[in-house]
């Protein structure tokens, strides 16, 4: 079902007849809370008088792999730090898996997630780095060797310090890191930055086989054409508002690609 | 010992940064108890309460100093680095996280003082002898300046914890530590007409203190303990609020 909130169909119809949408509002993406891995509810942020995130409200089921998408500033990274526990909200409230990120009991075995590519101490190495996280969340030593096959970082690579990794080794010692606990869902936050084309594929893979489990990702990112390849339902955010809630195979029904609707909602609006 | 101290302890152990840390403490202790003990006139340090202060002192000073950039660094590195993010995402009750800092960085504290009040004992004690000055010092002034030194180091560890956590940016808590117990007690508790009253309820001093230097401008030994405590909880706490209550960028 396609979701176009209330506020934006004005606008929807308002465009000229030449970059007309074929978006229809014909119902909702409710979710019932009790089928929900993560619930959000009129959640909104506010520094100062900036509005970072604006009476957001929308579900997500578990087993499906949801993109989260918007221009810079949107409000995306934000709402993943409210959702996380990193970020108090202004208002509402953001539920994963039925309770307050901060108010969960063994929190890395419930989500994972990856939020910044460098947070790292650059004087410690990868396998010390997932060592402490697999300490503090209570999980054997064993899971620290297990996770770095899984994201295929070599054992003699994770002996190194950090500062000696590229990129998209830092990226995938993120993701071990948000493993760790061998997590229901997980969230991360432009992730394919600084992947080479091999690892935004191996990437795209293993989303969908950690999906494929019945289990949940939610992946921010603004590269349309890798989200388009590897996830089935689609949130747009536009200046702290969602703008489009939809599976991606009904909000491409009409034969437009992601990026037309994607470019169509986030146009910016002349007042 | 939980799970969240022995992470904090890895993390210490896994950097450079403590070994560095420990080096520099050494090598200062060394040239300043050396220093002191070689470049004084010999009848500047005939008193026992001279050769605490000039000399054996420096031990407890240092130690504590070290001690506090160290707890700073526990919760200052892990902001600037950004590790605070999976930090808090493993466990995101936050007090827990700063308990167990508080907790790791006293120990390792401990440590730094125990070393630092023993080179300045032992180093101070051989060079007044070289020099033929009488160590006016017994056993239990020994026993006291070596434990007075583990215990001020390992409350200031707490307190660089906490003051790192309400103040977050690195260069500006490690700086203010320096700048504080190097220079900002010393005017304090010096000669300055009427402030010394105030300036030995400080932290600095009562840390000298528990080291039994000084008693007729200092506190007691006992009194500066559980005065420095109270300074230690009342900053972990401080820390470990404001931490909880602000956001994480």
């Amino acid at each position: 079902m396609i979701k176009v909130l209330e506020r934006d169909r004005g606008w929807l119809r308002r465009r000229g007849d030449g970059r007309r949408t074929s978006l229809r509002e014909v119902g909702s993406t409710y979710v019932h809370p009790r089928d929900a891995v993560i619930s959000v509810q009129r959640l909104s942020k506010r520094y100062g008088e900036v509005i970072a995130v604006d009476d957001l409200t929308f579900s997500i089921r578990a087993g499906t792999i949801t993109g989260f998408l918007g221009p810079n500033g949107a409000g995306k990274t934000t709402t993943l730090r409210l959702l996380l526990g990193l970020a108090e909200p202004t208002g509402g409230e953001a539920l994963v898996l039925g309770r307050r990120y901060r108010d969960l009991d063994q929190a890395a075995r419930r989500a994972g997630a990856v939020l910044e590519s460098r947070d790292f101490d650059p004087g410690r190495s990868g396998a010390d780095h997932l060592r402490v996280l697999a300490l503090a969340a209570e999980l054997p030593p064993s899971r620290v060797n297990e996770v770095l096959e899984l994201v295929e970082l070599a054992a003699k690579d994770a002996s190194r310090r950090v500062k000696t990794y590229s990129l998209g080794m830092r990226q995938r010692l993120g993701l071990a890191a948000a493993l760790l606990g061998d997590p229901e869902l997980l969230v991360l936050d432009e992730p394919s930055n600084g992947l080479d084309p091999a690892g935004v594929h191996w990437l795209r893979s293993f989303l969908r086989s950690f999906a494929a489990g019945g289990r949940t990702v939610l992946v921010s990112s603004h590269v349309l054409a890798e989200v388009a390849q590897a996830v089935d339902h689609v949130m747009i955010i536009d200046r702290g508002r969602l703008v489009a809630d939809a599976r991606l195979d009904e909000l491409t029904s009409d034969g437009q690609t992601l990026e037309e609707v994607y470019l169509c909602l986030t146009a910016r609006r002349e007042s | 010992m939980s799970n969240a101290l022995r992470a904090e302890l890895l993390k210490q152990r896994s950097t450079r940064t403590v070994r560095s840390l420990f080096g520099a403490m050494v090598g200062l202790v060394l040239f300043v108890v050396l220093l002191h003990g070689f470049g004084l006139k010999a009848e500047d340090l005939e008193s026992a309460s001279k050769q605490l202060t000039i000399v054996f002192g420096w031990g407890e000073v240092l130690g504590a100093l070290f001690a506090a950039l160290l707890g700073a660094l526990s919760i200052t590195g892990e902001i600037r680095h950004g590790t605070i993010r999976p930090t808090f995402l493993v466990t995101p009750q936050r007090r827990r996280v700063v308990a167990a800092k508080v907790w790791a960085s006293m120990l390792i504290g401990t440590g730094f003082g125990l070393v630092a009040g023993a080179i300045a004992a032992g180093v101070g004690t051989a060079v007044l002898g070289a020099r033929g000055i009488d160590v006016r010092l017994d056993a239990g002034d020994y026993a006291l300046l070596i434990a007075g030194s583990a215990a001020a180091a390992a409350l200031w560890a707490a307190i660089g914890v906490g003051l790192g956590a309400v103040v977050r940016n690195q260069v500006p808590t490690l700086i203010g530590i320096c700048a504080w117990l190097l220079f900002v007690e010393n005017l304090l508790v010096g000669d300055i007409a009427g402030v010394g009253d105030v300036g030995r309820l400080l932290p600095g001093a009562a840390g000298k203190a528990i080291t039994g230097q000084d008693p007729n401008t200092l506190l007691g030994p006992m009194v500066g303990l559980v005065l420095l405590a109270l300074y230690a909880a009342a900053v972990s706490v401080g820390g470990s609020l404001a931490i909880s209550s602000r956001d994480v960028d």
